[in-house]
């Protein structure tokens, strides 16, 4: 099959179940259409990372309708690790939507086009291209074709001002190189003010995590992980990735990665005075956010893969948490404690990896903070933990449970998914990481994964069966969450101004014209 | 001796026509336009007075009442005033910008015909007078050029007939049966000369006698929006008034082109007189580029020209806020100075792009200021404001890639074809297609120019680029603000062509390429 053909599989997969879906609304059978395509998807888009060889890429172009956007995909590791977890996640969101009754909306066609819309975005050869599939990506979760319409209009028009900041980079690109396309980008393009820019629309979609729980539940919330946490960490990374895997000067990774911890310290500390679980949830997701942000400031190898696994994780742990949980059930005690960061969970994979690269630099003390996050991150969700014998296994159950197994057997996903994302950022030499079913290890240490996984279950379930009926620790709470006073007067009242003010601009306007013509 | 007669004539008419009535009063109008054709005879060549034959049928076409119309203190009062101010004004002008060797007296004729003209059009005293009044503007304006840069006779009595387009506009109507055939006739017309532009590298001059016509690439494109704009924008009737837009474009002659324009003024703001004063000064502003460079001195001519050019842009832009305006005026405005500022140097450059940026801030602002203030009825679509605001930034990058142009033909495409009608509630698949082509989602045409807008004015300069980028900002905003539609084309209800505007937007907000290649042929 010809590559340009192979290339387009996940989009035609994607495209033909919503164009099936979409004239039959509420039919029976459009959920498992749904779940099938993104599975599809999913899965071409594993195969064709399994496929690739170690730092190769392939540009597959197709044709220019609009200037120095090419409609070009771009395969490499960076681009297929996180198309295929983004499409397994989304296909098994749908899944867990299919199989809950009581919830009679009709999503598929809306959460096939976002799906479609973050694989473009996450799939596409150049700067702007980028941009043109997060604007697509934006309309396709909010659904505003009207864009006056009130769905979701603040988060929705944060995300687009936001995003201009990756277009002024895009032009940066093309005023310098003459392209913002990846291959023709030197890796010193982009400096400090371009690096910020980009920064814009990573930090809005995490700080839209911690608002994005709130009001009448959906049994499924579908954009944090898709439209907000995959194409947040894959931005990132790809810049990264083009701007050779280091940022400009040191001076900048302190302040970048401060900012990353202080941040996640203060989202922990509120999630940690919160009382509804939802809001919990995306408090803490956004603090694992700020960590993996942290991390991405490195200039290792073994940072560059921890803060690899963290972003990629994060995908599928959002995931897991925008499935809303019947009160004290084993998925939402198992996705507490894998937000918690607690010793055994993904998270604390990545962190350990990351603080054993800084330990190699003398900089153990850095990991601090850390701690600190993971400390608030353990009594937010410990608080609200609670455990009830499990009446029956379903999607989130094994969901929840199949990121333990990783967790506890990270072979499964370091070598075939991680370290190609990651050695497209930057270099990782080879044989760096060891993997075994029992961990990995490291020219700078190791990680047992599995003793420790078994450790800390044992511990868990002890804990689990002495303070049963003590749990929760603190009182839950409903609804969205506290309220925080807003500083908006209640009826907005513009100030009037008399009817000539518009002659002082034009009497600006007339200075402006006389020095201009005067000037020599 | 002989050079003061045409002086003479001139002011014995002045005191004539604003003495007398009737029969009377349009022969004095008529012996002060004979005083300006004399004028150039003597000035430039006594071919020119072949101008003269279009403001004479003009006036004779312009009944005058037989009574004297009943005057007040502060009507005398004012028309005195205007008619004293517009005086000094011309001669001042025509001091400033004598014609050769010439007597400052001879240079002014057609000057204070121009200014007796605008006395006419600011404080008529009964709506003919107003009407004579742009019939001598329009007539003024073709005189004033033909002085500075002489044509042939041909050029100079085609441009002396602009001078019957606001009788034109007041009367002339497509006939109810000829309306389709003639909208079809436009819309291959323009469909032809877009694909010879997007196809055929065109850059040659067309002579019918004395008449030249620049035929490029970029000229077919501008062609083509404004004969889509006629067939589908403008109010019903009136399509004809597309061509003077393509003559503007086309002419070679300074005198034929700004006064077609001047022309087009005219005709449109016969419908709807919203912005009118605005647009003749912008017109005047922008026939004086043409006057700058032979007459003025070499010193200030060319920052001054520049200067004019911007400014001129600026206050149509401004102007053209009504739906008549922006349909046909904007476009030819802005094309005629895109195709103006090429020769410009980067010194001239950097003048224009900081009256952009400046004008671009006060559209926006003045947009803006009127939800500030008391009377409701007066608040203003701050999307269009923005709209225009990044046009002049558009306009004003001319960045090497030729961006800066694609970002204002798209522009220009959004704001004179399809925001022009209603928005359809978004109940049915079609009007779903309306509400994404009038959108700034991706597909439309206003996404598309807006960020290639961001791109051009980046290449410019980093200042430029970030105001771009402000604007693109507040265009996301803008829709909350905004509650209502652009207002739709005066007397053009449910048209046939509504498909037009829809399908132009979503063709060039998917396939900007294709209008980068027409321009690019250009080159």
């Amino acid at each position: 099959m010809p590559l340009a053909l192979q290339a387009l599989l996940p989009f035609i997969a994607l495209l033909g179940a919503a164009a099936v879906v979409r004239p039959r609304p509420r039919r029976q059978g459009n959920g498992w259409i749904a779940v099938g395509a993104t599975a599809i998807a999913g899965t071409i888009a594993l195969v064709e990372l399994l496929r690739l060889s170690p730092g190769e890429h392939v540009d597959v172009p197709y044709l220019t309708t609009f200037p120095y956007a090419d409609l070009a995909i771009r395969l490499d590791g960076l681009s297929l690790a996180f198309a295929s977890i983004t499409l397994i996640t989304a296909a098994a969101l749908m899944l867990v939507r299919q199989r809950t009754r009581g919830d009679r909306r009709d999503p598929w066609a809306g959460w096939l086009l976002t799906s479609a819309a973050t694989c473009a975005m996450i799939l596409a050869d150049n700067l702007l291209l980028v941009y043109i599939a997060l604007q697509l990506l934006t309309l396709a979760w909010s659904g505003a074709l009207d864009e006056a319409s009130p769905r979701r209009r603040g988060l929705r028009l944060a995300v687009q001002v936001a995003d201009l900041g990756l277009l002024l980079a895009a032009a940066s690109a093309i005023q310098s190189v003459g392209t913002s396309a990846y291959s023709g980008v030197p890796s010193d393009t982009f400096g400090l003010a371009t690096f910020v820019l980009v920064l814009l629309p990573v930090v809005v979609r995490i700080g839209a995590l911690t608002v994005l729980w709130g009001g009448p539940k959906a049994t499924v919330a579908f954009e944090p992980a898709i439209a907000w946490l995959a194409p947040a960490g894959y931005l990132l990374l790809r810049l990264l990735a083009l701007m050779g895997g280091q940022l400009p000067d040191r001076t900048t990774a302190v302040v970048l990665f401060s900012f990353g911890v202080i941040g996640a310290l203060v989202l922990a500390g509120m999630a940690v005075s919160e009382r509804a679980v939802p809001r919990v949830a995306g408090l803490l997701l956004a603090a694992q956010a700020g960590l993996a942000l942290a991390l991405s400031t490195g200039d290792q190898a073994l940072m560059t893969v921890a803060s690899t696994w963290l972003w990629l994780v994060l995908v599928p742990l959002a995931g897991l948490a925008g499935v809303r949980p019947r009160d004290g059930s084993a998925p939402e005690a198992l996705t507490l404690l894998s937000l918690a960061m607690v010793p055994g969970s993904l998270a604390f994979v990545g962190l350990w990896l990351g603080g054993l690269a800084l330990n190699a630099r003398g900089l153990l003390f850095a990991m601090i903070p850390v701690g600190l996050v993971v400390v608030a991150s353990i009594i937010a969700a410990v608080g609200h933990v609670t455990v009830r014998r499990p009446r029956d296994l379903d999607v989130a159950a094994a969901w929840a449970g199949a990121l333990v197994l990783v967790a506890a057997f990270p072979i499964v996903a370091i070598g075939t998914v991680v370290i190609p994302a990651a050695a497209t950022v930057r270099l990782v030499p080879r044989g760096m990481i060891s993997v075994s079913p029992f961990g990995l290890v490291t020219g700078f240490g190791s990680w047992p994964a599995l003793a420790v996984s078994v450790v800390f279950a044992i511990v868990l379930a002890l804990a689990g069966w002495r303070l049963q009926g003590r749990l929760p620790l603190r009182p839950r709470g409903s609804g969205s969450g506290r309220a925080y006073p807003s500083l908006l007067p209640e009826r907005l009242r513009l100030p009037g101004l008399p009817t000539w003010s518009h002659l002082v601009l034009w009497g600006a306007f007339a200075a402006v014209v006389g020095v201009v013509a005067v000037r020599p | 001796m002989i050079l003061y007669l045409p002086a003479a004539l001139f002011a014995v008419s002045l005191m004539a026509a604003y003495g007398t009535v009737g029969r009377q009063r349009q022969a004095a109008t008529m012996g002060a336009v004979l005083a300006a054709g004399w004028s150039l005879a003597l000035l430039v060549d006594p071919g020119l007075t072949a101008w003269a034959l279009g403001p004479v049928v003009a006036t004779l076409l312009l009944p005058r009442r037989g009574a004297r119309a009943r005057s007040s203190f502060e009507g005398l009062t004012r028309r005195v005033i205007t008619i004293a101010g517009a005086l000094l004004v011309a001669l001042f002008l025509a001091s400033r910008l004598p014609v050769g060797e010439n007597p400052v007296l001879l240079s002014a004729v057609p000057w204070v015909l121009g200014a007796l003209g605008a006395a006419w059009f600011i404080s008529p005293i009964d709506q003919p007078e107003r009407l004579q009044g742009q019939v001598l503007m329009v007539a003024a304006i073709a005189a004033i050029l033909l002085a500075a840069v002489p044509a042939g006779t041909l050029s100079a009595a085609l441009a002396g007939a602009m001078a019957l387009m606001p009788i034109a506009g007041e009367q002339w109507r497509v006939p109810g049966r000829l309306r389709p055939a003639l909208s079809a006739l436009l819309l291959l017309l323009a469909a032809t000369a877009a694909l010879l532009a997007a196809f055929v590298s065109v850059n040659v001059v067309l002579s019918l006698f004395d008449i030249a016509l620049n035929v490029s690439s970029a000229m077919l494109l501008g062609a083509a929006i404004l004969l889509v704009a006629g067939a589908a924008a403008t109010p019903i009737g009136i399509e004809w008034a597309a061509a003077l837009g393509v003559l503007t474009l086309a002419a070679a002659a300074p005198g034929l082109r700004w006064a077609a324009l001047a022309g087009l003024v005219a005709v449109v703001t016969t419908l709807d007189p919203r912005g009118e004063r605005l647009a003749w000064l912008a017109a005047g502003a922008l026939a004086m580029t043409a006057v700058l460079p032979p007459l003025a001195a070499p010193s200030w001519s060319a920052r001054v020209q520049v200067v004019t050019l911007a400014a001129g842009l600026v206050l149509m832009l401004f102007a053209a806020r009504a739906a008549t305006l922006r349909v046909l005026v904007l476009p030819t405005t802005a094309l005629a100075v895109i195709l103006a500022l090429g020769p410009v140097n980067a010194a001239g450059l950097v003048r224009f792009q900081w009256i952009a940026a400046v004008g671009a801030i006060l559209i926006v602002a003045r947009a803006a200021l009127t939800w500030f203030l008391p009377d409701r009825s007066g608040r203003e679509v701050l999307r269009d404001g923005l709209i225009a605001g990044l046009l002049l930034l558009a306009i004003s990058a001319r960045d090497a890639l030729g961006l800066g142009e694609l970002a204002a033909v798209l522009l220009l495409i959004d704001a004179a074809i399809v925001r022009i009608d209603d928005i359809p509630s978004p109940s049915s698949r079609w009007s779903r297609l309306v509400v994404l082509a009038r959108s700034n989602w991706p597909g439309s045409v206003t996404f598309a120019a807006a960020t290639i807008t961001v791109i051009a004015a980046l290449q410019a300069g980093l200042a430029l680029g970030l105001l771009a980028a402000m604007l693109v900002a507040a265009l996301q905003l803008a829709p909350l603000v905004d509650r209502h539609a652009a207002a739709p084309a005066a007397q053009r209800p449910r048209s046939a062509l509504q498909w037009v505007g829809p399908a132009l937007s979503i063709g060039c907000g998917i396939a900007p390429a294709l209008v980068l290649r027409m321009l690019q042929l250009a080159r």
